[in-house]
């Protein structure tokens, strides 16, 4: 019987051991990286990891059920040392972790029952294992995991499948490629590696090599199904590849692919150059659009044509009322002069052409000039004024003196109307820039006097320091200095200590009253801003 | 980390290319990395609904537990253009509370997120871009998720 039980209890060390030491060659498995082998319920799905849940908490405060690990590292940038806690991913709700936070063990059962493939799969395990159970399945019974090589002198590893050949750890070479390897590697090697190996095309049955793989799958193999070349015509049968010319030749679409991708490249070459074509004709088009506007408004209203056409009734209208001799000179001085005149008179006729300045048309006009600009009630004797100023600011046609007055003066007034636009535009630009400004100083400013104010603490603190310091050393002084003073040598420097001291703390208050000083003017410099910003409003209203 | 992302990540491109909802569709996934999306806006006049507007999403390793970063791309071949909305920068950056750092949850996905950014767009009503566009454009280097938007708005 004790026989028996301490039989029993070496098979459990050796179990235990054997499963210590598998763990370390096999990691612990990722939970959240299973694949399971049928479709799970929704809801028993993690919302951050999509997993079915995995050791699922439930948050006390609004139900919401995560994995713990999940809650945790959503939670990990709120790090509390109360535990960890921070806002529900669901609902936003505040939440944390308690010691009751573990859901019922139904739930965990039912995730834990969930069928998954072996991590090992793609080494070739076909087992199929409950999750619960899969990390026991790595390190005890898969086949395609890795244990100690049962040699005794080898520490090498070897797939626990493979374990019963004995120690494989020896040097071969692929007879294929010749490579040398372990014996243990070599089927991983035939498996994947090899490029000489051949493997069987499950499809033609032929043997393929595994470097030439790819290529056979994808373009050589005759038992895939490729489409008819005439597909993208119509033509939706699809045939083995080795059947592919069988079914060609029969095949109306296929004869005419050939001709029909010619018509198709030809139709898309002439699409394109008929799309430039019709880019060259909106261009045309507009141009021509453009000569007709021009003619059209020449003809029906004379007094609109254009800043080139504004010389022709310059070089008829003026020769009449000057009596000059016409001709280009004319045209000259009539571009040319009007600077030099504020209000001639209207029975001018004639002027010596040293009075010639040269301001062209359009030109900044002089301060003096923009007084008669204003509009108003304008007399009717003074004609020519208004008409200079108009010749000289725009392009516009000056009336022939007699002409109606009111053409100009609607167009001072658009004038005017358009300039005032742009004064406004640019005074919202200006109050905008200026409120920027007033915004950076306000923040500079607001550093600058706390430090100011943060220095004026210290300097009060070290001047009472040395007031302080001063009235002690004082003290002392007047202590000791009755009986010296009888020798009369030390009354001198008692006198000088506190001299020192007075001086020191007026320096002190002289820097107080300087901190003090340059807040007033950091201050002085805010209100200045305000008050440009103000007088520049007032400025650009006009 | 990484692997919970990429796992997670497969989990969502199985089941996006299953069902999408309308007006969503998945243009390219060719890594765990990046993904790119089409939207159309349906119902909204300010959005033609034979445009569409491209997504492109990039997935840190530690997706989901931090957001991934989500901006409209421009690009002439097929043609995408941004869309004009008051949260939305000229240079595709999108300013929404559940794309940065504060806002996000890891119960959001790919999916939800592109329905928040469909939504978003169909109820919008203003033509326009958000206050400091053309400064923010020249400006900004930052990623967008370590932005501080100033303008976020809890109406849209
Ligand atoms: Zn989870
Ligand atoms: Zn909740
Ligand atoms: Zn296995
Ligand atoms: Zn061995
Ligand atoms: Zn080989
Ligand atoms: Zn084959
Ligand atoms: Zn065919």
């Amino acid at each position: 019987m004790r026989r028996l039980e301490a039989r029993r209890q070496m098979e459990e060390a050796n179990f235990l051991s054997s499963k210590a030491r598998s763990q370390n060659l096999n990691p612990p498995i990722d939970l959240r990286m299973l694949d399971y082998v049928t479709a799970y319920d929704d809801n028993l799905m993690c919302p951050i990891c999509r997993c079915p849940f995995l050791d699922p908490v439930v948050l006390a405060e609004c139900d919401h059920c995560f994995c713990r690990d999940c809650i945790r590292q959503t939670w990990a940038s709120t790090y509390s040392p109360l535990g960890p806690r921070g806002d529900c991913p669901s609902c936003r709700t505040p939440a944390k972790l308690g010691p009751r936070s573990a859901t019922s063990k139904i739930l965990v059962n039912i995730t834990d029952d969930l069928l998954v493939r072996c991590p090992k799969s793609e080494d070739g395990c076909k087992a199929q294992v409950k999750r619960g159970e899969v990390q026991d399945h790595v390190n005890i019974y898969c086949g395609y995991a890795y244990m100690e090589c049962t040699a005794d002198d080898c520490e090498l590893h070897v797939l626990r499948k493979d374990a019963a050949e004995g120690c494989l750890h020896f040097g071969v070479s692929c007879l294929d490629c010749r490579q040398s390897m372990q014996k243990a590697s070599l089927e991983t090697h035939w498996r994947v590696q090899c490029p000489d190996r051949k493997v069987s095309c499950e499809l033609c049955k032929e043997a393929v090599f595994n470097r030439e793989w790819d290529t056979h799958s994808r373009e050589t193999c005759p038992a895939i199904s490729i489409p008819c070349p005439g597909k993208v015509f119509g033509c939706n049968s699809r045939s083995k590849r080795s059947q592919a010319d069988v079914h060609a030749k029969s095949c109306t679409f296929a004869k005419l692919t050939p001709m029909l991708t010619a018509m198709q490249q030809r139709m898309d070459e002439q699409e394109a150059a008929q799309k430039v074509m019709v880019r060259k004709l909106e261009v045309l088009e507009g141009g021509f659009q453009a000569v007709q506007t021009i003619l059209s408004t020449k003809q029906e209203d004379p007094d609109q044509v254009g800043a080139d056409e504004s010389r022709i009734p310059l070089l008829t209208g003026r020769p009449h009322q000057r009596g000059d001799s016409g001709g280009m000179l004319d045209a000259m001085v009539v571009e040319t002069d009007v600077g030099a005149f504020v209000f001639p008179p209207p029975s001018s006729s004639s002027r010596p052409s040293s009075e010639l300045v040269h301001v062209r048309a359009g030109a900044s006009l002089p301060p003096l000039y923009s007084a008669p600009m204003a509009p108003g009630p304008r007399p009717a004797d003074l004609p020519e004024p208004f008409t200079m100023d108009f010749d000289m600011a725009s392009p516009f046609p000056p009336p022939a003196a007699n002409g109606p007055y009111i053409s100009p003066l609607h167009h001072l007034l658009s004038m005017h109307e358009s300039l005032r636009d742009e004064m406004s535009r640019m005074s919202a630009a200006l109050q905008e820039l200026d409120g920027r400004q007033s915004m950076q100083a306000l923040n500079e400013n607001l550093r600058t006097r706390e430090e100011i104010s943060y220095m004026a603490a210290q300097v009060a603190g070290l001047s009472r320091q040395v007031h302080w310091l001063t009235s002690a050393q004082l003290q002392r002084q007047q202590h000791g200095g009755a009986g010296r003073q009888a020798a009369g040598a030390a009354g001198p420097s008692g006198s000088d200590i506190a001299g020192a001291g007075a001086g020191v703390e007026a320096a002190v208050s002289t820097a107080a009253s300087a901190l003090r000083g340059a807040a007033r003017i950091v201050n002085a410099g805010q209100g200045m801003t305000m008050r440009r910003g103000l007088s520049e409003e007032g400025r650009t209203k006009l | 980390m990484a692997g919970m992302s990429s796992k997670r990540l497969q989990k969502e491109l199985v089941k996006i290319q299953g069902t999408l909802p309308p007006g969503i569709a998945l243009v390219s996934a060719e890594n765990l990395r990046e993904w790119q999306m089409d939207l159309s806006i349906p119902d909204n006049p300010i959005y033609p609904p034979t445009e569409k507007y491209r997504l492109r999403f990039l997935f840190s390793p530690s997706y989901p537990i931090e957001a991934p970063e989500v901006v409209f791309l421009a690009s002439s071949n097929p043609e995408r253009k941004i869309p004009i909305h008051p949260h939305i920068y000229t240079n595709g950056i999108i300013c929404l509370d559940l794309l940065d750092t504060q806002g996000w949850s890891p119960v959001h996905n790919v999916e939800s997120i592109s329905i928040s950014i469909q939504s978003m767009l169909a109820g919008n009503t203003k033509a326009e871009r958000p206050p400091g566009d053309a400064e923010f454009v020249r400006s900004n280097r930052q990623r967008p998720r370590d932005i501080n938007f100033l303008y976020h708005d809890p109406s849209v």
